[in-house]
């Protein structure tokens, strides 16, 4: 195969076939195989027969010159402006335009298109037409960005001009989000994430869906650092989360179970006493599944995960569908989290800390995965975290001096991670790599004072995942302290900067 | 392997490095800074609605209440410690609840000093690391204040030096 990925021998941009990439080798054409199973027709590939293209959203048979971004400075797509301005017409139509509609009768409001009330509506609305137009044309016109060298900068405002410079190397993550009203337009948001907290992404809303899959590869090959012009890195396919799989787990859990005992329940009553109090009951427990079970089922539909060796690949979404790209060392710490029903049919969900979600984001951004066989799990939690696999860890459960219902919690180490696992019934198990630690912490409570029991915290960026080794010996603790201290610090030497993973 | 009673200490044979004496006096300070009005105010009204005794007990309890405060800020100036070892800063300290904290040098993101108006007026200063993650909670108050940004400077050199991103 020539051309990017250069002629078999040469190490091209992405290494050699083969040989382990960040996240492991991108091919293993003898190795062994992933838990993944042999080779079955991706679920969303080309038919076997047709040439294999990457899987998904690869290079498009060409028909325009590509968008090179690094020339010249560039747009929002123009879609933008009329998509504000409908969006803005469309608020303003709900919450003033159609009360201008209504007119005042003896018996409350009615509908009556009289020439005055059409009138009124129309002195309002075409100046609010106007302000709408005026929004859009801002919306778009007012952002301009370019990738200079190894920066992408971008610039907002008209009148007062803002510009902000973002090296790409401390890009955590990249997201392309696609809302139910820009797909119709076939636009993208591209969401540029950044460590530093709540205001520290770049959003570009919105692009065209195919100069928006352009820039994101430009800014992981620059961020990689690859000429610019690289196409997307191949990627392999891991894992797809069926549908039905994906709601049979989110229906499979004691607290969802037992809220629909409860909605039968009151139902029953509702049904057989005529009791109308029981609406009380049902109204919260039905808002109650519909947030648990219902969101989401919609968010995370047709959930895909694929390797490439510019990180992991996820897409998910229902009505707004994600893409999210996490790149090689960019996971801080993961949790396996295995409810108890979902351990006897052997399932888990894995989340995930990423330096850059913060805030709202967080909370939609870390699962890499909702649910999946356990091998599935901990294949991808091998890939995320290279050179260990976590269930090898060997785990020392907690003093026996402390009060415990579930023996199996423990705390263990090895040369890359750092494992505590907790929880009963819901079972978490943390796995933080010791490069990834920031600080060590030991802490003493009253009552372990009185056992002469110790907490272990190993803290890693604000997100769903806390690594805690909880009551342990107070001399066994302070060791455990010292040993990740300098595993983390011989780590850190080998590991070397997780910026420009491709060098 | 560390013994149990070893567990708090600095390790590599360092000894902890206190704090200044009049972190605690800041602490009484401050408090009593707040007593006097609230306590004024509270007698005031107390000594309106229910006369000389019970006054006389709201005096008391206010007045113990910024003695607790103050043998707080005494336990809490003795339990801290911190030492610079060679690859990461170690501080200890808490009363009741006893902390431990193991900060690598590679791990800063910043330091910074900070003296409100009585600090500055009794000559100490705060230091505290600010890493990625938001729980560490490496906090130095009540240095004096040459000492606090000597030792802003050493860790800030020694952060560069060692710098790991993220």
């Amino acid at each position: 195969m020539s051309g990017p990925y250069g002629p078999p021998g040469h190490t091209g941009p992405y290494g050699l076939p083969g040989r382990p990439g960040p996240y492991g080798p991108y091919n293993r054409p003898n190795g062994p195989r992933g838990p993944q199973g042999p080779p079955q027709p991706p679920p969303y590939g080309p038919p076997p027969g047709t040439p294999h293209r990457p899987y998904g959203y690869g290079p498009p048979p060409l028909q325009r010159p590509p968008v090179r971004f690094s020339e010249g400075t560039h747009r929002l797509h123009w879609a933008t402006a009329p998509l504000r301005a409908f969006v803005f017409l469309i608020i303003y139509f709900v919450l003033l335009g159609f009360p201008l509609l209504l007119t005042k009768t003896d018996d409350g409001f009615a509908l009556a298109l009289t020439p005055e009330v059409l009138a009124r509506f129309l002195v309002v609305t075409v100046p609010m037409g106007l302000i709408a137009v005026g929004t859009g044309l801002w919306a778009w016109l007012a952002v301009r960005f370019r990738v200079d060298g190894d920066d992408l900068v971008v610039e907002t405002g008209l009148l007062r001009k803002n510009k902000r410079r973002i090296p790409l190397s401390r890009v955590q993550a990249i997201d392309l989000v696609r809302p139910l009203v820009t797909r119709v337009f076939a636009l993208a948001e591209v969401r540029v994430e950044l460590a530093g907290g709540e205001r520290s992404e770049i959003a570009l809303r919105y692009l065209g869906r195919r100069s928006a899959l352009r820039l994101r590869a430009e800014l992981l090959a620059r961020a990689a650092g690859l000429p610019g012009h690289t196409p997307e890195a191949p990627e392999r396919h891991v894992w797809r989360v069926p549908f039905g799989a994906l709601l049979g787990s989110l229906l499979v859990r004691l607290p969802v179970l037992g809220t629909v005992l409860l909605l039968f329940a009151a139902l029953l009553f509702l049904v057989v006493y005529a009791e109308g109090g029981m609406l009380a009951v049902i109204v919260p427990v039905v808002l109650g599944l519909i947030r648990a079970v219902v969101a989401p089922l919609v968010m995370y539909a047709n959930f895909t995960v694929a390797m490439s060796p510019d990180g992991i690949r996820l897409r998910y979404g229902l009505l707004e569908t994600r893409m999210q790209t996490l790149p090689p060392g960019r996971v801080q710490a993961l949790s396996i989290v295995e409810p108890t029903l979902w351990r006897s049919l052997g399932w888990a969900r894995v989340e995930v800390t990423v330096a850059g979600y913060a805030g709202e984001r967080q909370a939609l951004s870390s699962t890499l995965l909702p649910v999946a066989p356990r091998h599935v799990a901990m294949h991808l939690v091998s890939q995320v975290f290279p050179g260990t696999h976590v269930d090898a860890v060997p785990l020392v459960p907690a003093s026996s001096k402390a009060v415990a219902i579930d023996r199996a919690d423990g705390a263990g180490t090895d040369d890359v991670v750092f494992v505590t696992r907790h929880g009963w019934p819901c079972r978490r198990t943390d796995v933080i790599a010791h490069a990834r630690a920031q600080s060590v912490r030991l802490t003493v409570n009253p009552f372990q004072r009185l056992f002469g029991l110790a907490t272990v915290h190993v803290d890693a960026p604000p997100g769903p995942v806390r690594v805690a080794a909880t009551d342990r010996e107070l001399g066994e603790a302070r060791a455990i302290v010292e040993s990740t201290a300098r595993r983390a610090l011989a780590a850190r030497r080998a590991g070397g900067d997780p910026a420009r993973w491709a060098r | 392997m560390y013994q149990a009673d070893q567990a708090f200490t600095a390790g590599d044979g360092l000894a902890w490095s206190p704090i200044s004496k009049r972190h605690a006096w800041h602490r009484l300070l401050t408090a009593v800074l707040w007593a006097l009005p609230v306590g004024g105010v509270g007698a005031f009204f107390v000594w309106m609605n229910g006369g000389l005794i019970p006054t006389v007990m709201w005096i008391a309890a206010v007045v113990s209440g910024v003695v607790l405060i103050w043998l707080m800020a005494e336990l809490d100036r003795r339990a801290y410690g911190y030492a610079e070892r060679a690859d990461d800063l170690i501080v200890t300290h808490g009363v009741l609840v006893k902390r431990l904290i193991v900060v690598p040098y590679g791990r800063m993101q910043f330091v910074d000093v900070t003296a409100g108006l009585l600090e500055r007026w009794m000559g100490i200063a705060t230091v505290r690391m600010h890493t990625a993650a938001a729980a560490t909670d490496a906090t130095i108050p009540g240095l004096p204040a040459a000492e606090a940004s000597r030792l802003r400077d050493r860790l800030a050199r020694k952060g560069e030096e060692r710098s790991m991103g993220l």
